[in-house]
């Protein structure tokens, strides 16, 4: 009981993960190589881009030493657009918009082809795919190809709003941003909440929400209450499900072949 | 269900009607009357933990020692207006713990339609109570009375929302002073 | 038949309608009074009254039990005879909800004291009438009357050493440092009272009362947490 923090990640732990997102910033200063505990940083060499954790980028602009070149989501007409899908298109209706691809997924634009990611290796030789936060997601020239719609990264809410604080004067019409990161929190969080009602399915077994594309701060945020629910679902429904299972277990004592398969689909639902 | 779980101690204190199968000689006191016996057929409001224990007093031999009844609060009046409008009920009236004295009495009485009836009141009233936790200026008006409303699972529901949506405002806002 | 009818008489009359308290009313209270305390920031009094009361009907029951099965030598047959055996179950499920009772209300408290512990207050020192040169200490320790029961300010005692000893293993870790990720590395604090010099890695700063410093949050958490100084933003 002598830990204070409710189970899960709160807030500022989220935004603290968050700093660790790489950004591309133009330096104003030379500034000789850094070795951390997160890898080596460049020497700074302006005006030469360079890609460096949120921390230390934010740190250095609020120095004046560099200027952060913003992610391309996070421009009003980027944000526009995913407001649109978001709250226009009908099949977003009741999900996410969708989040960047992954290297080597096809993009929206041409499904049915097969992912073709690149592994990458580890010191030891191991094979691995690089995922989010390890993804640069939020640097300037990530290699989108032209015709990729903006999508909203892991870090959309934590990202943004730094940038706001402390960089405004690098993004394109603050105010605009502000309110179109505004409006669509407001319209995920809705999404989210809606989907309480089908949660009851999930809750025993099958069923639940879709929570492909939903960023960090939005999971922490609504963590508590739909675990909640989730949980408070999954104990009034408890005599029920018992009895589902008493009944499931009779059939399979009485029909043997039809009985493993039921229950074989009933573990394919979860 | 922990044994020294405080929710599910008082959950446990709830009471519900028995009526006692045959004659106990100075048990009086759970009537109010101290001394006195207990006839065959006397009604009683007995706490849960003491009430679903006698209930099942086959294992000593002898036919069960008392008999249960629902409990008020889950009276089919009260199904009735839930099924009508979740959200107008004052559920913390009808028992500060209704939804764990709801999963203990569902134990005991196989009761269907009233799992239904319950798993909508809450999905229904956990959507409200959501968007009352985000609203950062409180409860307003109707929000009042219908937050008052709640029984212990849902104000610890409410509880969990408020406090993350808060943090995330926190941070944001302290992001802003500087 | 021949039913030993006077029970003891241990139920209390509230009003004139002679309300009685049935077994586990006393209990329920505790546990009421647990309720109350979690949500709580400060441990209220020790509720040594109705613990009391609580073992006391337990051992009421206890000697009912036993008078009930005098009679019987030994040879207690349920079967034969319900009615008794159905008011030993009574006696016995009653005793077994005190426990309970006690055992919630006691674990909710020394939770709350292991939890002050690890936040650093110091619950004892509070308890002590202050002495008038520091201060510190103000809160609710006018009369000196302790709100833990010595068994509770022993435990809140020997925990404390306990997390003291734990906590000295590591020197470059505060354990009971505050849990918030830092924004910055540095931060500027107003000295709100005099808390003479302080060693840092970089070097000593001396803190006087109402002055300005730019220092790193690291080395000030703990004096912030005491109130000596306070973060400007």
């Amino acid at each position: 009981m002598a830990f204070p923090l409710p189970r899960g990640i709160v807030a500022s732990e989220i935004a603290f993960l968050a700093e660790m997102e790489t950004v591309t910033v133009v330096p104003r200063q030379r500034l000789e190589g850094l070795e951390l505990l997160g890898g080596p940083i460049e020497p700074l060499v302006p005006p030469r881009r360079a890609s460096l954790p949120l921390w230390l980028a934010l740190l250095l602009k609020r120095q004046r030493r560099a200027n952060i070149i913003p992610p391309s989501w996070l421009h009003p007409e980027s944000l526009s657009l995913i407001l649109e899908v978001e709250s226009q298109h009908q099949d977003y209706k009741n999900a996410f918009s969708p989040p960047p691809p992954l290297p080597g997924q096809p993009s929206v634009r041409d499904q049915g082809l097969e992912p073709t990611a690149r592994p990458q290796y580890t010191l030891d030789g191991n094979r691995y795919y690089a995922a989010p936060p390890f993804l640069p997601q939020n640097t300037a020239q990530t290699t989108v190809s032209s015709g990729e719609p903006p999508a909203l990264p892991f870090h959309w809410i934590e990202v943004g709003n730094m940038l706001l604080d402390s960089a405004s004067d690098d993004l394109m019409d603050p105010g605009q941003i502000r309110r179109l990161l505004k409006d669509l929190r407001e319209v995920r969080m809705a999404k989210m909440r809606s989907g309480v009602d089908v949660l009851d399915d999930a809750a025993m077994g099958g069923g639940g929400v879709a929570l492909t594309g939903v960023g960090a701060m939005e999971l922490g945020d609504e963590r508590g209450f739909l675990s909640g629910v989730v949980d408070g679902l999954r104990k009034i429904g408890a005599s029920k499900e018992q009895a589902r299972r008493e009944q499931l277990a009779e059939q399979r004592a009485n029909g043997g072949y039809n009985g493993t398969q039921d229950e074989e689909e009933d573990y394919m639902e979860f | 269900m922990s044994y020294y779980d405080i929710d599910s101690i008082l959950t446990d204190a709830q009471k519900l009607p028995c009526t006692f199968e045959l004659e106990v000689p100075g048990l009086g006191i759970l009537e109010g009357n101290p001394g006195d016996d207990i006839k065959a057929g006397t009604r009683i409001d007995l706490p849960l933990w003491l009430g679903e224990m006698l209930s099942i007093g086959a294992r000593l031999g002898t036919s069960r020692l008392v008999t249960l009844d629902m409990p008020d609060a889950l009276a089919e009046r009260v199904m009735n207006a839930l099924k009508a409008d979740p959200r107008t009920v004052d559920l913390r009236a009808l028992a500060p713990h209704f939804y764990t004295l709801s999963e203990r009495i569902l134990e005991i009485f196989e009761e269907e339609e009233m799992v239904d009836v319950l798993i909508n009141t809450f999905k229904k009233r956990a959507a409200e109570i959501s968007d009352h936790a985000h609203n950062p200026r409180g409860a307003v008006g109707d929000g009042v009375d219908f937050l008052r409303g709640l029984d212990e699972t849902e104000r610890q529901l409410f509880r969990a929302a408020h406090d993350r949506a808060k943090q995330v405002r926190i941070w944001a806002g302290e992001a802003k002073k500087k | 038949m021949d039913y030993p009818r006077s029970r003891v008489p241990r139920w209390t009359i509230d009003d004139p309608d002679r309300v009685v308290t049935m077994y586990g009313e006393l209990g329920n209270k505790l546990v009421q009074h647990a309720k109350r305390t979690q949500a709580l920031a400060q441990l209220p009094p020790y509720q040594t009254e109705i613990v009391r009361a609580v073992t006391r009907e337990v051992r009421d029951l206890d000697r009912d039990v036993a008078r009930l099965l005098d009679p019987f030598e030994g040879s207690f047959n349920p079967s034969a005879d319900p009615a008794t055996a159905c008011s030993l179950l009574v006696d016995h499920l009653c005793m077994r909800r005190n426990k309970r009772c006690l055992m919630a209300y006691h674990r909710v408290r020394t939770e709350k004291l292991e939890e002050l512990c690890w936040t650093g207050v110091d619950v004892l020192e509070q308890q002590q009438p202050s002495d008038g040169s520091e201060d510190r200490g103000v809160s609710q320790s006018a009369g000196g009357h302790s709100s833990l029961s010595p068994e509770e300010e022993e435990y809140f005692r020997l925990y404390s050493d306990m997390l003291a000893a734990y906590k000295g293993q590591w020197t470059d870790v505060d354990l009971t440092g505050t849990l918030e990720p830092p924004k910055d590395l540095f931060i500027d604090v107003r000295v709100l009272k005099d808390a003479g010099e302080i060693q840092t890695e970089y070097g000593v700063i001396n803190l006087t009362k109402n002055s300005q410093l730019y220092v790193r949050q690291g080395d000030v958490e703990r004096l912030i947490a005491q109130g000596f100084l306070e973060r400007l933003s």
